[in-house]
């Protein structure tokens, strides 16, 4: 996923009333300097500033490929390889899903079509999120969970609308879901679109950046279909078979439970940092060169998912350790 | 370039390079049709060009975006576009609006002798002669692939989960369903019209055999199926897909179902990415990922002939004149190569 000439696509979700359609407007209305396409259900605005809007029907497919989870968006594979016969090079390219669409498919489009694969790279997941709304939402569906889970860019917005800490509540109710998105606090949208769009956000290197952000937290009250996150660190190299046996047959097995996960990996008897991240049961990793010089050679590993308490995770991590 | 560069280019020509013309156009080559003695070529910046030996290619200004599916109507060629727009055009460039779907794109289209098709999204839309006025047929997902069989009777239709066959009587058209799971793509009748056959989603083609629906499974590819042409009179399904041309029998009353088939054209690690049948002959013409052209008799004793060497991308497109004296090959960087195929010519 790391050809320069892939066009990078940024996957705009949110729950129903969040304001995609207000991100959606600035991004067709300003003046960017760039051409975008911008993939939309039903918008019925035309693009301006030689933007280019295509409309489409959610079409969510299973591929026959034994991976029970599997899905991907069949008119997205359509419509991406219409774009790339273009003459014009696109800059970008931004599909907004409908607000009670599970970003999974969509994602996992990117892993599955090879011409997909070839010709275009997913740049990130944002999620505009409701600062009035949010808490209610995420109680009463699942899908806003999934789009707060699968986010790379949460924009908290309204938040002109909420008190103080109200808002510090939304955060922590958010980080308790997703430890590593990046949170901005808007107002009408109003965050800069190079924060938005052009991230590299599921560029394999970027999961050198994980910085988990969790809060201590008792889970107690928690239901077990409530997705939270779990995260592993370990500074004893792992055995890299006794890791493959465990998280092969992780995703396999509880891969449908399992929305996002991503690591390093410290590996006895390699130089090189491994890194992977996965989406559901599918999974990209790759060596990421040496380790820093002067800095700890730990594994961290990151889970996002439902009933994460029932997977023995934190005993199949430690079993991985090298003896 | 220094001239021993140039020299060593010159000699690794093929004898078709040699005698034929390019033309760079700058843009993908998306479909290519024959008529008479033209071949028309529409491309990723909307025009449609008509290309014919020894003169310059006529461009038509057709679509704003891309000419995303085309073929040919009496003189004509029938196009749709990502601009909405169904269109009719002649060699001499006049443009007959036939429907504009304003932001749908138009993905297929298909015609038999004066009836013309295309589909946007999930609707099938058939004008007849001297009626203004569409037929609809509805489907429960986005058509993918439209194909008549020869008589004009029955037309195939593939989306998710199979593909409909809606069959004309007394001017009303009924379905029927051919299920498979998965996404089916480009569909086609073999010659005969016994069977139809479509390429999926997932690496693989399938069949069915059309009077009892018996399946037909294809498997082994390493890539997807973009591009199958019959070949000969057995005949065989020649598909794209691996780094051979992948020609399946479908002769007698099982037609391919569990035997092997046949492959010719080695491209060594390039993957093969377009497939056209030569005319009237056993053999077929195979594109590569790397814009190589391999002609080959479908038969795995006999060499197969490089008609055109490697452009560094792959094939899009392959026509052959209808008098099989032109050939055209296009690719995804717009470089196309008009070529007679026999030294006399």
């Amino acid at each position: 996923m790391e050809n320069t000439s892939q066009v990078p696509v940024t996957v705009l979700t949110g729950f129903l009333g969040a304001g995609k359609t207000t991100l959606l407007n600035r991004i067709l209305t300003e003046q960017h300097g760039r051409k975008y396409a911008v993939i939309v259900n039903e918008f019925g605005e035309q693009g301006i500033d030689n933007d280019l809007v295509v409309d489409a029907d959610e079409e969510v497919f299973e591929m026959n490929n034994g991976c029970i989870c599997c899905t991907v968006r069949g008119d997205l594979i359509r419509i991406l390889s219409g774009l790339m016969k273009r003459a014009d090079k696109l800059d970008a390219i931004i599909v907004e899903t409908t607000g009670l669409a599970d970003p999974a498919p969509v994602a996992q489009t990117f892993f599955v079509d090879q011409d997909v694969a070839d010709r275009t790279k997913l740049d990130a997941i944002v999620t505009v999120a409701d600062a009035v709304h949010l808490s209610s939402q995420l109680v009463d569906h699942h899908e806003a969970e999934e789009q707060i889970a699968f986010a790379d860019v949460i924009l908290l917005n309204k938040v002109e609308l909420v008190e103080d800490n109200d808002i510090v509540k939304v955060n922590d109710r958010i980080r308790k879901i997703n430890p590593f998105a990046k949170i901005i606090k808007t107002t009408r949208c109003d965050a800069p679109l190079d924060e938005i769009v052009g991230l590299n956000a599921f560029s394999l290197d970027r999961v050198l950046d994980i910085e988990p952000d969790f809060l201590e937290s008792d889970h107690d009250h928690e239901h077990d279909d409530d997705v939270t996150s779990l995260s592993f660190v370990s500074d004893t190299p792992l055995d890299m078979d006794k890791f493959q046996d465990w998280f092969g047959n992780l995703l396999r097995t509880k891969g449908q439970d399992i929305l996002r996960s991503k690591g390093i990996l410290n590996f006895k008897g390699e130089e090189e940092r491994y890194v992977f991240q996965g989406v559901h049961m599918l999974m990209d990793a790759s060596p990421m060169g040496p380790w820093p010089k002067g800095k700890d050679r730990s594994s961290r590993v990151v889970f996002i998912g439902r009933d994460l308490d029932n997977m023995n995770l934190k005993e199949g991590f430690e079993n991985c350790k090298s003896a | 370039m220094n001239a021993d560069l140039e020299k060593l280019q010159e000699s690794n020509k093929t004898e078709l390079e040699r005698r034929g013309s390019i033309f760079n156009i700058g843009a993908p080559a998306t479909e290519a049709v024959t008529i008479r003695d033209q071949i028309a070529v529409g491309f990723g910046d909307g025009t449609v060009r008509f290309f014919q030996s020894g003169s310059d290619p006529k461009t038509v200004k057709a679509h704003k975006g891309v000419v995303l599916s085309m073929t040919n109507y009496e003189d004509h060629v029938l196009t749709g576009g990502d601009d909405g727009r169904f269109l009719k055009i002649s060699s001499d460039g006049n443009i007959d609006e036939i429907f504009n779907f304003g932001s749908k794109w138009v993905d297929c289209v298909a015609s038999h002798k004066d009836t013309k098709v295309c589909s946007s999204g999930k609707t099938v839309y058939i004008w007849t002669k001297n009626k203004d006025k569409p037929q609809t047929l509805e489907h429960q997902s986005t058509v993918a692939g439209l194909a008549f069989d020869n008589k004009g009777k029955r037309l195939a239709v593939s989306r998710y989960g199979g593909v409909t066959v809606w069959k004309l009587n007394n001017n009303k058209w009924t379905a029927s369903n051919f299920t498979w799971k998965g996404s089916h793509g480009t569909v086609t009748f073999s010659p005969d019209t016994k069977y139809i056959v479509t390429a999926m989603q997932e690496n693989q083609i399938h069949g069915w055999r059309i009077n009892d629906k018996a399946d037909l499974a294809m498997r082994g590819y390493p890539s997807k199926i973009k591009s199958f042409t019959w070949v000969g009179d057995t005949p065989y399904l020649v598909t794209s897909g691996s780094s051979d041309a992948v020609c399946w029998p479908f002769d007698g009353k099982e037609g391919p179902m569990g035997r092997k088939p046949i492959v010719v054209a080695n491209g060594g690690k390039e993957l093969a990415t377009f497939v056209k049948a030569l005319n009237g002959e056993k053999a077929v013409f195979t594109g590569f990922t790397d814009g190589s052209v391999l002609l080959a008799e479908i038969d795995e004793s006999k060499k197969p002939i490089m008609i055109r060497s490697s452009t560094g991308s792959e094939v899009s497109t392959i026509a052959i004149s209808s008098d099989n004296s032109q050939i055209l090959i296009g690719d995804m960087k717009g470089s196309i190569l008009l070529s007679s195929l026999w030294a006399d010519n």
